[in-house]
């Protein structure tokens, strides 16, 4: 195509018209030369005069030539990036595949997977690694999977007819409120990413995602249906078969963060906040300050982003990304993704007031750039005076209980 | 504080800005969201679950001052309700919003009336009930009557809307907006006992059904 252009170029072109139509005449292509001879109509140039038509023309036509070179040049480039990228995740998909995945256990932890992991695991691959990493503490199975399922339906069944239900094991949790529940999976499903049209009713995965949430209501009912969950359970759908889906929705709403945010345990909710608090100030110390200034504390914009684990908040594909490294660092990458979010936007958000900083965070750009993000988050440290965030964590959770022993007159 | 003064005696050519916190409550998928997102963008679709608060802001051009409404859209699962508390804490109004087709989330909104005659006196907060949905007519539970008469015990504002015909949105915010400055003049008249009342936007405290069409 290029090649082809060029060519065109050499043609000899009459310059008159261009310089005739438009004095600013930038060439954009070649091809934007005609070739037209003076109309017979009209006198005969001076020499002088045709010979500076003929020299502009010639400067023009040099300059679109280089432009053009130019333009190619990049596509080019362009192409060889992209073959470039898919030749890697190519080897990636391949290295994960034949390398890792078999020695799972030896390699995880290795300098060189935690590497290619950062970078992002490549789609194909992705379920697999998400449930090795996740991993499946409370050993669930298949078949306790088709359990929970078959308790579930049974229970929709009696709910739609009316029968009233012998109290079994979950008597304590009103009949009232596991209806409500049931209620509310079915309206959010429909709401779950609705731009995918695969959740909604009559869609592809619409009973795949029913069924995770229904199963998981009786797997814990003492946890039941909380909003925010039908997004983390659609991630995972969209990545792993149904059962596999379920073994690691239910694993990874058991770590203690994620107990702690869908049990609506209040206290231990506001001890994340604080240990959030300690290196969102030792790395964005300026924002922070700015923050306080403003009243805006972190449950403003970080409930949304750990509930649902960014895939409400950031485009799916960056989400998915995010996911990876929580996968591979856990809890604190979470906290780190939301102080890289900050740091990336910093300027913006220190000249904005409380109701605008709100705005912007729980509304994220659509076209957040996925890239500059990962710069971002690399560039926050989760040291703070040579304590990890764990042990911050761990401080601050016995400090809650010390004072709650202290003074039991505060007890909420 | 000035800005009170300024309100209660205008001086010519001052034009104050008011801003005010307005929290909206009630059960999930009775239309909170979309009852501000009618309001603010003038749109209606469909809203993904709130999960915590989303937040909007709206100025308004009144006859003595400008208001700033800043609009804070909570999520609706009772489990979420701890959280909720965070989030009215400094509202200086609230609307309880309900969905017409479904009598129990009257009764989630009355309990939500309740919470805040705990936290608030009554006139540190403007409360409204609101029914949301009446483009759902056919599937009306709860009576226009029953809402409006509880709003009338309770000395609340009251009005039935529709975010997805654009029914009454527009005003029930004005109503609020209204009332919130007409309790910013009182408050400002009432330390000078010696300043003469002579503006009267309404009379009674109680202004309750006074917005219904």
């Amino acid at each position: 195509e290029y090649e082809e252009k060029t060519g065109r170029a050499h043609k000899p072109l009459s310059p008159k018209q261009n310089v005739r139509k438009n004095l600013d005449f930038e060439p954009l292509s070649t091809t934007a030369l005609i070739l037209e001879d003076r109309p017979a109509n009209l006198p005969a140039k001076p020499a002088e005069e045709a010979q500076k038509h003929r020299q502009q023309y010639e400067e023009m036509v040099v300059q679109a030539k280089k432009r053009e070179l130019k333009e190619a040049q990049k596509r080019k480039k362009q192409l060889e990036e992209r073959c470039k990228l898919e030749e890697s995740i190519g080897n990636a998909v391949l290295t994960w595949n034949n390398e890792i995945l078999p020695n799972w256990e030896t390699m995880c932890c290795s300098r060189k997977v935690r590497e290619l992991w950062w970078q992002g695991i490549p789609p194909s691959v992705r379920g697999k690694v998400w449930s090795l990493a996740i991993g499946n503490e409370l050993n669930i199975t298949h078949e306790l999977y088709d359990i929970c399922l078959a308790r579930a339906k049974e229970k929709w069944r009696s709910l739609s007819t009316g029968v009233a239900e012998v109290e079994g094991e979950d008597a304590g949790f009103s009949a009232a409120d596991r209806e409500a529940s049931l209620e509310l999976i079915k309206l959010d499903i429909s709401r779950t990413f609705p731009n995918l049209c695969i959740f909604q009713q009559g869609g592809p995965y619409h009973d795949t995602l029913h069924s995770i949430l229904g199963a998981y209501t009786c797997y814990r009912p003492d946890v039941g249906y909380v909003q925010g969950m039908s997004f983390i359970a659609a991630v995972l759908i969209l990545n792993l078969d149904t059962a596999d889906a379920f073994i690691a929705f239910s694993n990874l709403l058991n770590k203690p963060c994620q107990m702690a945010f869908f049990r609506v345990d209040h206290g231990l909710m506001l001890t994340y906040f604080a240990a959030f608090e300690v290196f969102f100030e030792e790395n964005l110390p300026k924002l922070f300050a700015h923050f306080k200034k403003n009243n805006l504390t972190p449950d403003i914009y970080l409930i949304d982003w750990i509930f649902t684990l960014y895939s409400k908040s950031l485009p799916l594909d960056l989400a998915c990304r995010v996911w990876d490294v929580f996968c591979r660092d856990g809890e604190e990458f979470l906290f780190r993704t939301a102080l890289g979010i900050l740091k990336l936007f910093e300027d913006i958000l220190t000249k904005m007031d409380f109701i605008h900083i709100a705005q912007f965070l729980t509304k994220l750009p659509e076209d957040l750039p996925s890239e500059e993000l990962f710069t971002s988050i690399a560039a926050i440290q989760m040291q703070s005076r040579n304590k990890k965030w764990a042990q911050i964590l761990a401080a601050l959770q016995k400090d809650n209980r010390e004072m709650e022993k202290g003074s039991p007159s505060l007890k909420r | 504080m000035a800005q009170k003064e300024v309100l209660g005696t205008p001086p010519e050519g001052i034009h104050p800005t008011y801003p005010y916190k307005v929290v909206l409550l009630g059960s999930t998928s009775v239309g909170k969201s979309s009852l501000a997102y009618r309001y603010v963008k003038n749109d209606f679709k469909e809203s993904l679950p709130t999960v915590g608060c989303s937040f909007f802001t709206q100025m308004l051009n009144m006859e003595v001052a400008t208001v700033k409404l800043e609009i804070w859209d909570t999520a609706g699962q009772e489990k979420y309700q701890s959280v909720c508390h965070l989030y009215y804490r400094g509202a200086h109004a609230a609307l309880l919003v309900y969905d017409i087709t479904n009598k129990e989330t009257l009764n989630r909104a009355k309990l939500w009336l309740r919470d805040l005659e705990k936290e608030f006196l009554p006139d540190e907060i403007v409360i409204a009930l609101v029914g949301n949905k009446v483009d759902l007519a056919a599937e009306r539970e709860v009576a226009t009557e029953e809402g409006e008469e509880f709003a009338r015990t309770r000395g609340l504002l009251f009005m039935e809307t529709s975010a997805k015909s654009n029914y009454q949105v527009n005003d029930i915010f004005m109503a609020i907006a209204r009332e919130l400055l007409q309790r910013e003049q009182e408050k400002a008249r009432a330390p000078s006992p010696h300043g003469r009342s002579t503006v009267t936007l309404g009379e009674s405290r109680v202004r309750t059904g006074c917005c219904r069409l």
